[in-house]
């Protein structure tokens, strides 16, 4: 049709093309939809055709194996590919922007660095390093460049001098009293980290975005009911909550995960209900909604993401709360044990803390600095995405 | 006889005011109070009024962004023309009836331009991608078909194709309203509403607008629905003015008559309000004086007759006109207590002296512009007695004789619309008796 390749508005037969289907996915959706199908698959595969203990990746001679929290993890990384970091790479000028903003607070960068260092490590680190064995000989042996009284190891590692046994790069932050490598532990317990930080994170926001929005349009008695369904949400006793269920049923991190974020969103939704009335206020909405555009788009395209800047902070100031949450569980020994989270590691370590506080230090301190970092992150992405909050502050 | 594009019947858009525990409906603000216009292919028609007359209201009612409380937008764009009436009385090009699929054709075929361009954009989104978005919503998938017509445009409407990627806090007002164009623009519609486009703009930059949509409406046969409260503007831009008042329409009219020939005390107001541009002509303006009332509850009868400077006296009354406006003035405020005789009193002792009742009463009337007898002696005498009352401190009385005694038929008599000229219609009791408009069918 001569009309078709037609580049002016004038010249567009409207009739025509609005009477084509609307199946119109974009990049991201269709990335998406390819990476999460195998992905889906394979989590089919893994529940219904391989053995409890059979390793997944057993049909390829991997000795790997992936528990269903490994494949939410997979899909929420997923997530944030195709919808956050594809979409700064799409938007460059915005992202420069962004990250002009973003750059002007430097330890907010500093951070952003530790966190991708504990991101990239949890990532990879699994995979090249061998799972921490237990070892009773070498039990105790102090991080290098330290010493301790050469009683303390069943046997050094390293040099034996003036009755002191000196730490060694085999083992840079020194053993357990399993004799378990603590460097390796604690790049184990990074996975666990960025699962509680991706997983909690999807659930808040895909809860909190839903019904938040859902709340703000739909208005009247359904609004109240649903706000106020927030409120028992808000005041319920979590904690509580996760102890019976500990009792019953017993909690593996799962199980931490899932309670713990289902009742964590009620700030979230209160959030984007109030933001998104003030948003559908705005004269771009009018505009959007007389092209057309049914409330599910105007909704999608311009009221999520306007509320999105101010929630991606919230959320990143709610993760330090999960991991210390994670964290004072193991401590008290009410943890998932059989994940080596830094919690659980800071717990192995309580009773030696007298005369090994490598044990607990290293792990201690890697947290403590992990959620400085997303505090620190959660208050600058404020600034970079948020000007108007900045300006309110100054 | 042609068929007008767009022709708008006794329109209306009450807002219910709720109250209390079950949200009854306790009333309603009247925003939009039965308006009726025109519009005929490739013509602009203005619609000019105060803040807060209704002028806004309207036009979202008739782009259908709010659901009209009742009347008919009748739109005979997009090749829906010719069409007759149904035997049941409606009409089959009736916007307010339409089903979603015309309605999303009568959004290829209508669209429109917002008074703030600052928050007309969502900022998260690329302008070319703001104006594509339109283009995505009617079922344009392919993007670079979208891109090559979107960057067309921008040109068209004085940017340039490498804007296409950049954010709206990237462009200056003038821009962004010259995107705004392109928005509306972009799904070729056969009628563009623009709600004050230009009035948050710099003097010199609403010339630059105003010429850039004449000459989009040259070349593309568009017809303008143009919203504005500023009189100079709608000299340059339109072909013909609806005059609106507390959301009804007074005058209506072509450009030149209306603004050569006011036949509405309103318009005339309106018109005096342009400054002139010699430094030496006296400022010379009617300024409107009583209060301004409230949609809610609208005055009986001409709605302006409480402000109207040319408001009617009735038989057998022929005093001078400012006395009569100062009158009735006097006689709302007082009916109201409003009139404070205390305060008068303390605000001339500033002054020093002591003061007689006369002194007081002079400033009184002072005050309401009454001069100092009024020609008609029995209004003279009910007003020395409403003063006297008023100084005695019987409000309450002095309010009742004045309600008594001075009256005027402009509230109570609802005025019809008159023709002065066949294009030509307003709404005034002082042109009764002239020929008065027939009703106007749209179906013709």
């Amino acid at each position: 049709m001569a009309t078709e390749d037609s580049e002016r508005f004038d010249q567009v037969d409207w009739n025509d093309l609005s009477r084509s289907g609307r199946f119109d996915l974009s990049t991201n959706s269709i990335g998406m939809l390819l990476t999460t199908l195998p992905l889906a698959l394979l989590g089919v595969y893994d529940w219904r055709f391989t053995g409890q203990r059979t390793p997944t990746f057993e049909f390829i001679g991997l000795e790997r194996n992936l528990e269903s929290l490994d494949f939410f993890f997979i899909f929420t990384l997923f997530l944030a590919f195709w919808y956050l970091v594809l979409p700064l790479y799409q938007n460059p000028r915005m992202t420069r922007y962004y990250w002009k903003e973003f750059k002007r607070n430097r330890p907010a960068v500093v951070s952003l660095g530790w966190l991708g260092i504990v991101f990239v490590g949890g990532l990879v680190g699994p995979l090249v390093m061998n799972a921490p064995q237990q070892d009773l000989f070498i039990a105790y042996q102090p991080p290098v460049f330290t010493s301790v009284v050469d009683t303390t190891p069943a046997t050094c590692v390293g040099e034996v001098m003036n009755g002191r046994c000196y730490g060694t790069w085999q083992h840079p932050l020194g053993t357990t009293q399993g004799g378990k490598d603590v460097f390796t532990m604690i790049v184990y317990g990074m996975t666990i980290s960025m699962q509680i930080a991706f997983i909690t994170t999807t659930i808040v926001a895909t809860i909190g975005i839903s019904f938040g929005t859902l709340s703000a349009y739909a208005g009247g008695w359904v609004d109240e009911i649903m706000m106020r369904f927030v409120d028992i949400i808000l005041s319920f006793p979590t904690f509580l909550m996760f102890l019976l269920i500990l009792y019953i049923y017993g909690a593996g991190l799962g199980m931490f995960i899932v309670v713990f974020s289902l009742f964590a969103w009620g700030g979230t939704a209160r959030y984007i209900r109030s933001k998104s009335l003030s948003i559908s206020e705005e004269e771009f909405i009018k505009a959007s909604r007389i092209s057309g555009a049914s409330t599910y788009q105007v909704i999608r395209g311009h009221v999520v993401p306007n509320a999105a800047s101010s929630i991606i902070t919230q959320l990143t100031l709610l993760i330090p709360g999960f991991l210390l949450a994670e964290a004072q569980l193991a401590f008290l020994g009410i943890g998932d044990s059989t994940v080596p989270s830094w919690g659980q590691l800071i717990s192995a370590g309580r009773s030696d803390l007298s005369f090994a506080p490598w044990i607990v230090l290293a792990p201690g301190i890697v947290l403590f600095l992990t959620i400085l970092a997303f505090n620190f992150l959660g208050d600058a992405l404020l600034d970079a995405l948020n000007p108007e909050a900045e300006a309110e502050n100054e | 006889m042609t068929e007008p594009l767009l022709s708008v019947r006794d329109l209306k858009k009450h807002y219910p005011i709720r109250k209390g525990l079950f949200n009854r409906k306790v009333g309603a603000a009247r925003a939009v109070d039965g308006i009726s216009f025109d519009i005929e292919e490739g013509e602009t028609l203005g619609l000019v009024g105060e803040s807060g007359c209704g002028k806004s209201t309207a036009a979202s009612s008739v782009i259908h962004l709010e659901e009209p409380t009742s009347g008919e937008v009748i739109f005979n764009g997009n090749g829906r023309g010719g069409a007759t009436r149904d035997p049941d009385g409606t009409h089959p090009n009736d916007v307010t009836q339409f089903d979603d699929d015309e309605m999303m054709a009568f959004r290829r075929g209508a669209q429109m331009i917002f008074q703030d361009p600052s928050s007309s954009f969502d900022p998260r989104v690329s302008v070319g991608n703001a104006v594509g978005e339109l283009l995505k919503v009617h079922g344009m998938s392919d993007r670079h078909r979208r891109r090559a017509i979107v960057e067309d445009l921008l040109e068209r409407v004085g940017l340039s194709a490498s804007d296409f990627d950049r954010y709206p806090h990237e462009f200056s007002g003038g821009q962004k309203q010259r995107i705004a164009l392109a928005r509306a623009l972009v799904l070729n519609p056969d009628l563009i509403i623009a709600d004050e486009p230009v009035s948050a703009l710099d003097v010199s930059i609403q010339a630059e607008i105003l010429s850039l949509i004449n000459d989009l409406q040259d070349e593309f046969g568009l017809s303008l629905l143009f919203i504005s409260h500023d009189m100079s503007v709608i000299r340059q831009i339109c072909d013909r003015v609806a005059v609106m008042d507390l959301g009804e329409i007074v005058e209506i009219g072509p450009v030149e008559e209306i603004f050569t020939d006011p036949q509405h005390p309103y318009t005339e107001a309106l018109l005096s309000s342009i400054p002139t541009p010699d430094p030496r002509a006296s400022v010379g303006g009617i300024e409107l004086k009583g209060t301004v009332p409230s949609p809610t509850n609208p005055p009986s009868g001409c709605r302006f007759h409480t402000r109207c400077h040319k408001v009617i006296q009735p038989d057998g009354v022929d005093v001078d006109q400012a006395d009569w406006r100062g009158l009735l003035n006097f006689r709302d405020k007082v009916s109201a207590g409003e009139v404070d005789v205390e305060q008068v009193r303390e605000n001339i002792a500033a002054g020093g002296s002591d003061l007689t009742d006369a002194e007081v009463q002079a400033e009184i009337r002072r005050e309401f512009d009454i001069g100092e007898t009024v020609d008609d002696p029995d209004l003279e005498r009910t007003l020395s007695e409403a003063l006297d009352l008023l100084i005695d401190g019987n409000d309450e009385r002095a309010g009742e004789v004045l309600r008594n005694a001075i009256t005027t038929p402009c509230a109570e008599t609802e005025p019809e619309r008159t023709v002065h000229t066949p294009d030509h219609e307003s709404a005034c009791l002082r042109h009764e008796g002239q020929a008065a408009a027939e009703p106007n069918p749209a179906d013709d």
